[in-house]
């Protein structure tokens, strides 16, 4: 494992029986496991190259079970990894070997209902997608859709901040969450915001949305629902470069439309998706543009129509547009299905997600071509075009000695790309395990003991999910110390009135 | 009193530190258009850092702006304007209602995070600040975000420094998202429903396709007749329940029309279009019929957040109780309320009746003596008021970033 995860606390795994003991008596019967070949099962997550059996895996399905077994952790100093339906792309969920793994599972209940505040009351463990389906009747759906979405947890979209194609235009998870019950690593039980448009004081809510699971353990979440669009049409646009494609991106963007979605894909990603579910995807393109605009009839028509002239105005080589439900779907079938496409094509890949400005697209292309060459390793690019958010798909073979790891230097030498290049290291995937060692590309030190201040107001001993995000850990009295900036007098030098 | 006027983030970083050195605590400000806001400040040394007022960068075809912290709200705004774009949260003004003569910097406008009509479709501040650069209480400087519309790398600090009222860190820059202005707006109006039928057309407004992006309600009143902005629509004081529809002039005006069909069993609502409709909307946002310079000038002002559904119920109960007068914005979530005046503004009315649906209530406007007496912010449960404390000592440990300002207390 290329990651080094905090040392195991050998004390805690020679009184593991007594844990399991104890874990038993706050969740009764199957809810605690820890046989070695049941807990397989949650060895890894999304994010499969790294695989590592926690301890014990307990799974509470009451918020006064998940509170007395964060306490009783608290209190015998025992880590907690916390996990929804594991579905992480960068090893949030990544268990640890002398870690409990808290799963959310069993709370798979949707609380409430609320059509007339356009809000869903929810228990974590609820996929993305069941909360949809339980609106659908009435027209609404909850905006928010990583591809994940029928297997991903609302609980895990607000850990991680979850994205997907849509949220140009409707927002991440962070935008969609209105409060949430939440457990800190004390126990202690908090109920943060409500129905309201907005909660009093600091944003709780909105800094504990995207913490990667370490500020607590969320059991229940308010989100808005929105009412669906009347209908939705796309375009599928080739180009015979990627700069052309790239200023049709921004041209869109520059006549003030903000399409649903706007998604591209590079030459290898198109050939991968075509072999795969042939969507009538052109061959002969460098680039192709799905453009989706929803909306009422009569505007999707017209910003159709402007979008086309935009397209032709950037030498487009190809333009379809899609005149039916069906023939929209397949125009998504190939982009839908880019992951497992390039799966077909190589027996692994890594999947990265950095975000860059917009502008900054060829130049990205071509330091990824570059770095293909350099490590001898295929690429794949799916791209979300409308928020720079960029998927290149390292294409490797685990089965070969020593091409994880040129997979790996390569992904890393991509997000450092993405960070010169004015951009962030991650913009839908998280931190994790996978960044963690990238994020003094971007933050200095200073700037990471801020945020690891924030940790420490929420779990003052570093017992939940530690060894994600943070490259080092400091203890909090040491980032609570404040520093004597000696030889300084007061107010030097700066203008008084 | 003791002005520093800091001309870069170093001077923000070296007053800081003699600041803590000195156990000297400093209030905030950029134009001070929001000194009036929350309770007194413990300290009489001021850092002022409208100086920090230039527009870093600005990029309309990545929809973001990076600004320095003090830079003026309306240079800004005109100049975002004039790309044909926007700040989609449709930040208000306060100046109108506390009786300052500018509208504040970019600064002031997050640390406040008080957005207009549009915030049930488009957020507010915190939905739209992707990074910033701030100095903390610990006088160092740290960058949180980015300068890119997607981002989740690290925890997201900036949503903390939106709303906080600078009692966290000090901003110097910041990066907001901008979004494209519609081409076209169209207003429905309703005429004379009482608050209970009003929420019930917004609600059924709000739930419909047709992507509301504004929906509020003026009761029936007689001080609002010749408020600026309202124009003839004012009418006698009459009740009026507005709609807003935006977007591209064919789908605004088409949605319009299907809005109507679906209210038409609340009465037959009139159509108020573009500049007429967004007087109306700057209206509202800002509260002008509550302002300073009016005939209910001198009554506290409580601005009341709440599930929407609720407004009604909460308001007339609210107005009966005390003879104040309303204004209901987001769907009825929002609820401008001007009180009679009183020594505790009836704070513990508004209080009970926005806790007991669930809502909050900050007290926007009063007398500094009604302040002093009257807890400005929502008291919050003391498990997320000790919370809140640690997140802000671990930003501040000393107290020197706008002390006493949001919490009464011995410091005050």
């Amino acid at each position: 494992m290329a990651i080094m995860m905090p040392a195991s606390d050998q004390a805690v795994l020679t009184r593991r029986a007594e844990i399991v003991a104890a874990l038993r008596a706050i969740v009764p019967g199957e809810g605690v496991i820890d046989s070695a070949a049941e807990m397989r099962a949650y060895e890894s997550d999304g994010l499969t190259a790294y695989r590592q059996p926690p301890m014990v895996v307990v799974l509470p399905d009451t918020t006064e079970q998940v509170s007395l077994i964060l306490k009783y952790c608290a209190g015998q100093g025992i880590k907690v990894v916390p996990r929804g339906s594991g579905t992480s792309l960068s090893g949030g969920a990544l268990p640890l070997e002398d870690g409990v793994l808290l799963g959310l599972g069993k709370f798979k209940r949707i609380r409430e209902i609320d059509f007339d505040n356009r809000v869903v009351v929810t228990e974590p463990g609820v996929t993305n997608l069941a909360i949809s389906q339980a609106v659908a009747h009435a027209g609404f759906y909850y905006a928010p859709d990583p591809s994940s979405q029928i297997a991903c947890s609302i609980g895990g979209n607000v850990a991680e901040n979850s994205g997907g194609v849509h949220c140009l235009k409707y927002g991440m998870t962070t935008n969609n969450v209105l409060g949430c019950e939440i457990v800190l690593m004390s126990g202690e039980i908090l109920r943060i915001g409500g129905k309201g448009c907005e909660n009093p004081g600091y944003d709780l809510m909105g800094v504990i949305t995207g913490s990667e699971g370490l500020l607590g353990v969320i059991t229940e979440i308010t989100v808005r629902i929105l009412q669906k669009p009347e209908t939705a049409r796309a375009l599928m646009v080739g180009f015979a470069q990627v700069e052309a494609a790239g200023e049709c991106v921004a041209r869109i963007i520059g006549a003030g439309i903000i399409p649903g979605g706007m998604e591209m894909m590079d030459k290898p990603a198109i050939h991968a998706a075509e072999a795969f579910v042939h969507a009538g995807y052109p061959l002969d393109v460098e680039a192709l543009l799905i453009i989706e605009l929803d909306g009422p009839k009569i505007e999707v028509d017209e910003l159709i129509s402007r979008v086309e002239a935009i397209a032709n105005g950037c030498g487009s080589t190809t333009c379809q547009i899609s005149t039916s439900e069906a023939e929209r779907n397949l125009f998504w079938a190939g982009r839908k299905a880019a992951f497992p496409a390039v799966g077909r094509i190589s027996p692994d890949y890594l999947c990265m997600d950095g975000t860059i400005p917009r502008g900054a697209l060829p130049k990205a292309l071509a330091r990824i071509r570059e770095l293909s060459e350099k490590y001898q390793l295929g690429c794949a690019n799916v791209f979300h075009a409308g928020d720079g958010n960029l998927h290149p798909l390292i294409l490797y073979d685990a089965n070969k000695p020593g091409e994880i790891e040129r997979a790996e230097a390569f992904g890393a030498d991509i997000l450092r790309a993405c960070v010169e290049f004015g951009g962030v290291l991650t913009g839908e995937h998280g931190v994790g395990i996978e960044k963690r060692d990238l994020m003094p590309e971007m933050f200095s030190e200073i700037d990471l003991n801020q945020q690891q201040r924030l940790k420490c107001a929420f779990d003052a001993q570093g017992l939940l999910n530690p060894g994600k995000v943070f490259p080092t850990l400091h203890r909090c009295a040491e980032l609570g110390r404040m520093h004597v900036h000696a030889g300084k007098l007061a107010f030097p030098d700066i203008p008084r009135f | 009193m003791d002005t520093l006027r800091v001309r870069d983030a170093k001077d923000v970083e070296e007053a800081v530190r003699a600041a803590i050195a000195n156990e000297q605590p400093l209030e905030i400000i950029g134009h001070g258009t929001k000194r009036g806001i929350g309770h007194a400040m413990a300290t009489n040394a001021v850092l002022d850092v409208s100086a920090l007022s230039a527009v870093t960068s600005y990029e309309p075809n990545e929809l973001i702006i990076t600004l320095q912290a003090g830079a003026p709200l309306a240079d800004v705004l005109s100049l975002i304007d004039s790309k044909n774009q926007q700040f989609a949260f449709e930040p208000m003004s306060t100046a109108p209602l506390l009786g300052t003569p500018a509208l504040g910097t970019i600064g002031g406008m997050i640390a406040a995070g008080l957005a207009g009509p549009r915030r049930i479709k488009a957020g507010g501040a915190r939905d739209h600040l992707l990074g910033a650069h701030a100095v903390s209480g610990f006088g160092d400087s740290f960058k949180t975000g980015g300068k890119v519309v997607k981002n989740v790398t690290g925890y997201d600090l900036c949503k903390l420094l939106a709303g906080s009222w600078g009692t966290l860190a000090v901003m110097t820059e910041v990066t907001l998202k901008v979004m494209p202005k519609p081409e076209a707006e169209r207003t429905l109006l309703l005429r004379g429903l009482d608050d209970a039928a009003a929420n019930k057309a917004m609600t059924a407004a709000l739930g419909s396709p047709f992507d509301v992006s504004a929906a509020a309600h003026l009761p029936k009143s007689a001080f609002r007749a010749t408020t600026e902005g309202l124009g003839d629509i004012a009418g006698e004081g009459e009740a009026l329940t507005v709609l807003r529809l935006e977007g591209i002039t064919a789908s605004a005006a088409h949605r319009a029309g299907s809005l109507l069909e679906l209210l038409a069993p609340f009465g037959t609502a009139t159509l108020v279009e573009d500049a007429a409709s967004s007087a109306l909307w700057a209206t509202i946002r800002d509260v002008l019929p509550f302002a300073a310079s009016r005939a209910l000038g001198a009554w506290p002002v409580w601005r009341i957040v709440c599930p929407p559904a609720s407004g009604a119920a909460l308001g007339t109960q609210l107005a009966r109780e005390t003879g104040g007068e309303l204004i209901y914005d987001w769907g009825g979530g929002l609820i401008w309320a001007a009180l009679p005046p009183k020594g505790d503004a009836h704070a513990p009315a508004v209080r009970m009746r926005a806790g007991a649906v669930g809502g909050h209530a900050m007290l926007i406007r009063a007398a500094e003596d009604v302040r002093h007496s009257v807890d400005v912010f929502h008291p919050q449960a003391p498990g997320i008021a000790a919370l809140s404390e640690r997140v802000r000592a671990g930003f501040d440990p000393k107290t020197i970033l706008n002390r006493g300002r949001l919490m009464r207390g011995p410091a005050a």
